[in-house]
């Protein structure tokens, strides 16, 4: 669970990951957060990773990966620390990622029509995006940019050596094409954001939708 | 010719006593230094022997001001590429040290909270 200033919602997020039972520990990693994320996290009985220097998303992400590898988890769940994933679907991307053999599954809004509320520029740029990977890849994600995601110990062993640290949702699914990963969409329910507000807002949608295909478009040509 | 000679020189000759001074306060290192003595030395070159720059002229066919200034232009765009994959290096240096840090203090945290003391 990567979290940068999340202190009002860590604590409820965190709670939900405990509260799935046995064999599920909330690993956060606090991004040098400069509000009480790390203690919150801590008092709520998570396994709290504070990292000294502010690594965005991408690096934050890594660094669970790499913990869950040296602590042999097998499954290893990307979670938002601002409460916007349903947490009681964690079980069900891991179930999907075991039972069916798959490297990487996504959590995505869109496969089936729900509820949740986004704004139409950002509808528009990620199915930009979609489309854009599915040109290059052939591979068809409705939601590239889905933090709600579940990876197995392969999966785990090439992002932690190798992550893209930009925009690292849309760019590692090039990343899993290259290394040839069994992924996985599956349709989930979002909530809207409880606290803060997105890394994405719509007016900067197109601006990032740019960055991030171009981000992409390179990282097709990068060596392994 | 003389009096742009003296000042050329004088630029010259301030640049390299700011690179060696800079180099001297350890503020920058030598391996980019040397570049920069490198560069303050043909300025002073181009001071001693102004006739270098028509000899230039001659070999590389630039006849005019805008030329030259092509040629500066270009060393400096590769001089700034060259930091900014300095800087993408440095960054990825960081990040490796940023996560093993991390990874490290919750380790010892951990062994911390499981010592009996």
């Amino acid at each position: 669970m990567p979290a940068y200033n999340e202190e009002h919602s860590i604590g409820g997020v965190v709670r939900n990951i405990k509260a799935l039972g046995e064999g599920y520990h909330a690993i956060v990693i606090n991004d040098n957060s400069n509000d009480q994320t790390s203690l919150i996290a801590q008092q709520e009985g998570a396994i709290v990773i504070d990292l000294p220097c502010n690594l965005g998303i991408g690096g934050a992400v890594q660094t669970g990966f790499r913990y869950a590898l040296a602590n042999e988890y097998d499954v290893c769940v990307q979670v938002d620390g601002d409460g916007q994933h349903p947490t009681e679907k964690v079980p069900y991307l891991s179930k999907t990622l075991n039972e069916e053999k798959y490297d990487l599954v996504i959590g995505s809004r869109f496969v089936i029509k729900t509820d949740y509320d986004i704004s139409c520029m950002r509808r528009i740029g990620i199915q930009i995006i979609s489309l854009f990977l599915w040109l290059s890849t052939g591979v068809s994600i409705k939601d590239p940019t889905s933090g709600f995601r579940a990876t197995n110990r392969k999966a785990m062993g090439f992002f932690a050596k190798d992550y893209p640290q930009d925009y690292p949702e849309p760019q590692s699914l090039i990343f899993a094409h290259k290394y040839r990963f069994k992924v996985k969409e599956v349709s989930i329910e979002m909530k809207n954001r409880m606290h803060g507000t997105s890394s994405i807002t719509s007016l900067k949608a197109g601006y990032y939708m740019i960055k991030v295909l171009l981000a992409m478009f390179i990282d097709l040509f990068k060596k392994p | 010719m003389l009096r742009m000679q003296i000042f050329v020189g004088l630029i010259s000759l301030a640049f390299f006593v700011l690179t060696f001074e800079l180099i001297r306060k350890r503020v920058l290192r030598e391996e980019y230094a040397i570049l920069w003595l490198f560069t303050s030395l043909f300025i002073a070159v181009l001071s001693l022997w102004p006739r270098m720059v028509p000899l230039i002229s001659k070999i590389t066919g630039f006849y005019y001001v805008t030329a030259l200034l092509l040629i500066v232009t270009v060393f400096l765009i590769a001089m700034l590429m060259h930091f900014s994959t300095v800087i993408s290096r440095i960054k990825d240096a960081n990040k490796e040290l940023t996560q093993r840090y991390g990874l490290l203090e919750l380790r010892v945290r951990e062994m911390e909270q499981n010592m009996p003391s």
